[in-house]
């Protein structure tokens, strides 16, 4: 009942959405409100019927209508209630009405913010907003029904791929549409102002908060992603450059490189056509990433089916989209010249520049190695292909530089830096790295990029623990606060600002972390019960594990084989630790699956792998005979501390977001256009009383500039 | 036009480290990527091509895989995707991807990276599977009759 009444919905959802959009255009071309008003009341109708029609789907999975094509395939009556909730999502079918939801869940939040707010944008931010719904809806209809039915009713469905059985993964997917979809917002409203000509501050005020939302879901989809890959898939590692995996890094790395030049924007007036286009592109990484994924064109791990209609559609969508944004950004270049020239090279404006440059570098290196095996094929007709060497053999040396910039592009005066800005901002900081450095180099540490890693990181660490500590003593002093309430009332009185350096803080951890990589140790080895096999630790100690033997297990939905090993770390015990290998039986065909034992401890992970078992063992045997099974074990140093780095960064971005008195008032952004900004468009020396010394030192050589 | 001078200059400058980057990149780590009947074509024409790595995709061949419990090692043969009579046995010391599977219920696809040896078996260091139809597809065939009576079986 409620699954054909979803049905209907999304019927009546296209047409409201098509003549909503005509409406909000038409309204905004002739100012007409009654129109407007009608236009966005439709999307807040479409957002009802899409709510309706994922409800639909939702329904249709809990009560096991497998009469659904995608029930049937993604469900199964013994599937936990969880998962099939989770099966809205799953599959291509219902992700891309998930998709639509979201999108019309973000779009009317837009329009509510901005209900007597840049009423002149909204009229076309609706519209464009609307057109991609009716785009969304209308895939959802014609080439990816999730309503379709077989025409009888089969008994039970196919059941869930197991691999999907993972908590991550149940919230990977959400979490990359939620980034994905958020980001229309602004690229809404950058061809609103393009549209209307209101090439000013404005369109980026309303959109930075939504351009972090969106860069903060899209960060926290990449590492759940990671997080899933070294839980499930069982090879211990957590990215391996697979296509789709590239595809969600590279909007990110583009939102990343607008959220650094937006502030110069913000503070200099310029980079304006730049910083358009960087909205345009990273909205366009968002449907070229759908468009690698879904449409199966290019070899993946992510086994969506090929399917040439969505390849093609997607593609449409960003040739279409991406040449009316090419014609409007032509259209209005008299309206996006800059305000102000670049004065120096040694100034933060440049460090910034040198960061988006990087991460576009980056973004494009990483397209090149995805498309490679295409390009070639259309090019000279043979198949040359590119794997992980490539993208760390590029990538490594271009992440070194942008970490040096982390350190750098925070506390260089903005226009041209004086050598005593530089003096006093970087000697210390340089010391820590080179004596790291040394430090390191003379315990051993020959890995010449893990090295470089460590120390630029302690370097960049440095720079934002002196930061918060200068910030922090500056408030105590003048607030005459304790260090305490000091420290957390610098945060909360700029929260862009200090949320930043924490997500930097995040990502340095988590690139020492992927350095960790460089000293993975690996044993593979044949046991039977009794054997101990022993691993080195990078850390030095030696971990020995004892293999006591394999039970089996079967309950109805599958078999169980699993390897009980006792841990020894330099002869001490510390514990046991399991591996499994299963044989699921509720999906059709059956499908076995590794169950990793890992044990963490806060510097690295010691990873066992139960790689081969007698078949006899999943049948059902515990015959001693068969006992015997091989194993891979691994020490992967430092894997914990992308985790905790993940956590961080994402703390530092929701710090940024936090509603409220974090972001500078409107007047304190007039003032930083003088040129005595801190950073991020918040003043030095402003209403909030925060005047740490870096911020006055900033200004005056900013002024003597 | 000055300002816009050293903004250039920082681009080019940027865009000849990446372009530097990638081009090395590519020569050092480019793999062919080739089907079995390529790859057995092109070790006969040319045998010093032969342990080269090479990127190798083929259809998994129903039954042929065989395990040890003695060592980690795992074979199997792929089948070219539009020629079956051209065999290729592989050799694998890792852990397997869980989507592998023999059974011959599932078209599974194995692309995979290593080296032809001169004893005509490929070497991989990896191995990938493509099996789009375990996840979706396959309607299943109306059986009308049959399938109601399991039903009100089922329900009695």
């Amino acid at each position: 009942m409620i699954p054909a009444l979803g049905e209907v919905a999304l019927w009546i959802a296209l047409p409201i959405s098509i003549w909503g959009c005509v409406l909000a255009f038409l309204g905004g071309r002739w100012s007409r409100g009654d129109l407007v008003l009608s236009g966005e009341r439709s999307t807040f109708a479409v957002t009802a019927l899409l709510s309706i029609a994922a409800l639909g789907v939702v329904v249709a999975f809990m009560g096991d209508q497998f009469q659904y094509w995608y029930v049937y395939n993604y469900s199964s009556t013994n599937l936990h209630p969880y998962y099939k909730f989770s099966g809205l999502w799953a599959g291509q079918r219902g992700s891309l009405l998930f998709w639509g939801l979201n999108l019309s869940l973000f779009s009317s939040l837009a329009l509510w913010m901005n209900r007597s707010r840049n009423r002149d944008l909204m009229p076309y931010v609706n519209g464009v907003l609307l057109a991609f719904l009716a785009f969304f809806i209308s895939i959802s209809l014609f080439v990816t029904p999730p309503f379709e039915q077989l025409g009888f009713t089969p008994t039970d469905g196919r059941g869930l791929n197991p691999q999907l059985q993972n908590y991550w993964m149940t919230i990977h997917p959400p979490t990359m549409y939620l980034g994905f979809t958020s980001f229309t917002v602004p690229f809404a409203f950058a061809m609103s102002a393009l549209m209307v000509g209101r090439l000013d501050a404005r369109w980026i005020q309303a959109t930075r908060k939504w351009i972090l939302t969106s860069w903060f879901f899209l960060s926290l989809a990449v590492i759940f992603g990671m997080r899933w890959a070294y839980e499930e898939l069982g090879w211990g590692g957590y990215w391996f450059w697979d296509p789709v995996e590239n595809a969600s890094l590279l909007p990110w790395l583009v939102a990343t490189a607008f959220l650094h030049s937006v502030m110069i924007q913000e503070s200099t007036g310029m980079l304006k056509v730049w910083n358009m286009g960087l909205v345009v592109l990273t909205f366009l990484m968002t449907i070229f990433a759908t468009f690698l994924t879904r449409s199966g064109l290019i070899e993946s791990v992510h086994s969506f089916a090929q399917n040439l209609t969505i390849a093609w559609i997607f593609l449409g969508c960003l040739g279409v989209t991406g040449g009316v944004a090419l014609v409007l950004i032509i259209w209005r270049l008299p309206l996006l010249s800059s305000d102000r020239q670049f004065e120096s090279m040694l100034s933060r404006e440049s460090a910034f520049l040198l960061n988006n440059l990087v991460l576009l570098g980056v973004a494009f290196a990483v397209t090149w190695g995805t498309l490679f095996p295409l390009i070639t094929e259309g090019l000279t007709g043979s198949k040359v292909s590119v794997g992980p060497p490539f993208f760390n053999q590029v990538n490594i040396p271009i992440g070194l530089i942008l970490l040096a910039l982390m350190g750098i592009g925070p506390v260089i005066a903005w226009r041209r830096a004086s050598p005593r800005n530089l003096r006093r901002n970087f000697l210390f900081p340089c010391a820590v790295f080179l004596g790291i450095l040394t430090i390191l180099f003379s315990v051993g540490v020959r890995h010449f990029y893990a090295l470089l890693t460590f120390s630029l990181g302690a370097f960049v660490l440095t720079v934002i623990v002196v930061e918060f500590w200068k910030g922090t003593r500056a408030r105590a002093r003048i607030e005459e606060e304790n260090s305490f309430t000091a420290f957390v009332h610098l945060i909360r009185r700029n929260r862009r600002r200090w949320g930043g350096y924490i997500v930097h803080v995040g990502v340095v951890i988590m690139f020492m972390g992927f350095a960790g990589t460089a000293y993975d140790r690996e044993v593979r080895q044949s046991m039977v019960p009794g054997e101990t096999l022993t691993i080195q630790s990078p850390f030095g100690y030696e971990y020995a594990l004892t293999y006591q033997g394999l039970s089996t297990t079967l309950v109805p939905s599958m078999r169980q084989a699993i390897a009980l090993f006792t841990v020894q770390k330099d002869g001490v015990d510390i514990g046991s630790i399991t591996t499994e290998r299963q044989l699921v039986l509720a999906v059709n065909p059956p499908q076995p699956i590794s169950q990793v034992g890992v044990r963490s401890t806060l510097v690295e992970d010691l990873y066992l792998i139960l790689a081969t078992v007698d078949d006899a063992v999943l049948l059902g045997s515990n015959d001693p005979q068969f006992q015997r099974a091989t194993f891979q074990v691994l020490v992967n140093p430092l894997v914990p501390w992308i985790w905790y780095g993940g956590l961080i960064l994402a703390t530092g971005a929701l710090i940024g977001l936090w509603p409220g008195a974090g972001a500078p008032t409107r007047s304190a952004r007039m003032g930083s256009r003088g040129g005595a900004s801190t950073g991020t468009g918040a003043p030095g020396v402003g209403p909030n009383g925060e005047a740490s010394s870096t911020d006055l030192s900033t200004s005056v050589s900013a002024t003597v500039g | 036009m000055g300002r816009d001078r050293r903004f250039f200059a920082g681009l080019v400058g940027v865009a000849a480290v990446v372009t530097y980057l990638i081009y090395t990149g590519v020569s050092d780590t480019m793999v062919y990527y080739l089907t079995p009947s390529e790859l057995l074509a092109r070790a006969a024409a040319s045998p010093e091509t032969m342990e080269q790595g090479v990127k190798v995709s083929g259809m998994l061949v129903p039954g042929s895989h065989v395990h040890s419990t003695e060592e980690l090692l795992h074979t199997f043969a792929v089948e070219d995707p539009n020629d079956a009579s051209v065999l290729l046995n592989v050799e694998f010391r890792h852990p397997l991807p869980d989507t592998f599977d023999d059974s011959g219920e599932l078209e599974v696809e194995v692309v995979m990276q290593g080296r032809y040896l001169a004893g005509g078996v490929f070497q991989a260091t990896e191995v990938l599977t493509k099996c789009g139809s375990r996840y979706e597809a396959m309607p299943e065939p109306p059986q009308p009759a049959n399938a109601e009576a399991g039903d009100g079986g089922m329900i009695g």
